[in-house]
């Protein structure tokens, strides 16, 4: 249902940002793109949703080529959040913030108020309806830019690295409510470089590098392969890395398989 | 989107080797130009004269981004000359012949403005302006507000980018309309710089802004024979281009 064929795109003529996109994402997966800085994760995305057009190839999504469709048209499936709340954020109270996407899609009055009053409740923030945006914290702000999106429900969700500057508490809230928003049958969409939370929570990965997807697969597989991950800039899951030093073979992302294993080890059967 | 891009690059040319007190000179004697003309054949001739300093300086490419964003808002610079002038004076020919006028200044002023920052590094910039005992703390607003531009226009997308995703669509609606749906980009931009304003305020005073009265340089700029010669040439070709007028009474 999103489908990259042969995407190439560059800012700059001649050098390509992204090289060779070939890429199909099902209904209802949730997946993460990882990759260093400047490896094309935010620039893939924003193909999505119909901001950027491919230069060469063609991306569909829900059968609409990108380029013969308007943003307006592709934003209302695509929920595309960005990396900075900052860079969104502007009325003069949270609840208007939500309510702002949903007047431009053109929602009937008493659905606005309704929408904005469930989402703010389900991210937390109805507390704060009437206060203003930039009185918020960090996390609360990346909240908002998240509830600002998931009011007029896309059925797909793209998130720009959500985790950055969350404590491992937050972090796995959000992880909650991806899989209840995946469980509702959304596709979701992370990119990030905190390979700790893909490992917990994210099933499939993709990892980019020099603007082209060097590996793609289930995050148990390619998570535990260590010199391609080192290759791109990555960081191994710790988990990873202690059955590495262990000489546990083969090394698992799952907490269960590796404690498991370390308590072999430590009663001496391996 | 590509806004006047004023970016200047680190180059080895002619152009980047003069003195930015003899480009000033340069740059002040060609604005007075394109100012005290409004015949456009020499106003024409005062932006081709801006060209060798681009082609010395060898930087044609940035310089063609802000000529093509200029091209862009000549479009407005002419039609709204035009009915001004026409509403005024009733003269068809002379409309459009101002109107012309207008845009070409405003290419030429682009062009001549673009030549000098293109090839002058801010940081020579500021020491010249201190040099010429401008007070440092001009100075340097005015150097940091150079350095602002490109980050400010990459933010500006990026905000763009992020309310389309909301489904902002600015293409649509009358004038007021579209003018209002500007608000929720502005906001955060405006709001955005007061913040960085204030972090590097706080960056500054940290690493000891202000502490003394008396600041020393650590290198200074010395004029040479290249940048006198750069002064006189600049000077000749402003009083030729002047002596159009004075002598001749065209234009």
């Amino acid at each position: 249902m999103i489908e990259f064929k042969g995407v190439y795109f560059s800012y700059v003529p001649g050098e390509y940002v992204i090289k060779n996109i070939n890429l199909f994402i099902n209904r209802g997966e949730i997946l993460a793109i990882l990759g260093g800085n400047g490896a094309g994760k935010t620039t893939l995305v924003k193909h999505i949703n119909g901001l950027l057009k491919p230069q060469l190839g063609y991306v569909k999504v829900l059968g609409m080529n990108t380029k013969e469709v308007s943003v307006a048209k592709l934003a209302k499936q695509v929920g595309l959040v960005f990396q900075n709340p900052d860079h969104q954020l502007f009325a003069e109270t949270v609840e208007k913030e939500v309510m702002f996407a949903l007047i431009n899609f053109g929602f009937p009055p008493e659905e606005i108020k309704s929408r904005t009053e469930k989402i703010l409740r389900g991210l937390d923030l109805i507390e704060y309806k009437d206060r203003s945006p930039f009185t918020l914290s960090g996390g609360e702000k990346k909240r908002l830019a998240l509830a600002a999106v998931l009011c007029y429900d896309p059925s797909i969700i793209i998130l720009d690295e959500p985790t950055t500057g969350q404590d491992y508490n937050q972090k796995r809230n959000l992880a909650k409510l991806l899989k209840r928003f995946n469980e509702e049958g959304k596709t979701i969409i992370i990119v990030t470089h905190d390979i700790e939370f893909v490992a917990d929570f994210i099933p499939r990965c993709i990892i980019m590098s020099n603007g082209e997807i060097v590996a793609d697969g289930p995050s148990d597989d390619i998570l535990t392969r260590g010199e391609l991950l080192m290759a791109n800039k990555l960081l191994m899951p710790q988990l990873v890395e202690i059955c590495y030093e262990l000489s546990i073979n083969p090394p698992s992302i799952k907490f269960d398989v590796v404690l498991s294993k370390v308590r072999a080890i430590m009663k001496g059967e391996i | 989107m590509r806004v006047f891009s004023f970016q200047y690059t680190r180059k080895s040319s002619i152009i980047h080797k003069i003195d930015p007190r003899a480009k000033l000179v340069y740059l002040i004697l060609f604005t007075i130009l394109v100012v005290y003309y409004s015949n456009p054949i020499i106003l024409f001739l005062i932006f081709l004269s801006s060209i060798p300093m681009v082609v010395l300086g060898k930087v044609i490419d940035r310089w063609k981004i802000s000529i093509r964003s200029a091209l862009f808002f000549i479009i407005f610079i002419f039609i709204f000359n035009f009915i001004g002038i026409f509403w005024s004076t009733g003269s068809l020919e002379y409309s459009i012949i101002l109107s012309i006028a207008m845009s070409i200044r405003f290419i030429a002023l682009i062009s001549i403005f673009s030549a000098f920052f293109l090839t002058t590094s801010p940081e020579d910039l500021m020491q010249s302006m201190v040099q010429l005992k401008i007070p440092y703390e001009y100075a340097l607003t005015f150097n940091m507000s150079m350095r602002f531009v490109p980050t400010l226009t990459r933010e500006l997308q990026i905000i763009m980018d992020a309310q389309k995703s909301r489904g902002l669509e600015l293409e649509r609606g009358n004038i007021l309309q579209k003018v209002r749906k500007y608000i929720p980009i502005l906001v955060p931009l405006i709001i955005n710089s007061f913040r960085r304003a204030e972090m590097i305020a706080d960056a500054m005073e940290s690493r000891a802004f202000g502490a003394s009265k008396e600041r020393t340089s650590f290198y200074t700029l010395t004029m040479g024979r290249k940048d006198y010669i750069f002064i006189i040439v600049s000077f000749i070709s402003f009083f030729a281009i002047l002596s159009l007028k004075l002598f001749f009474g065209i234009g």
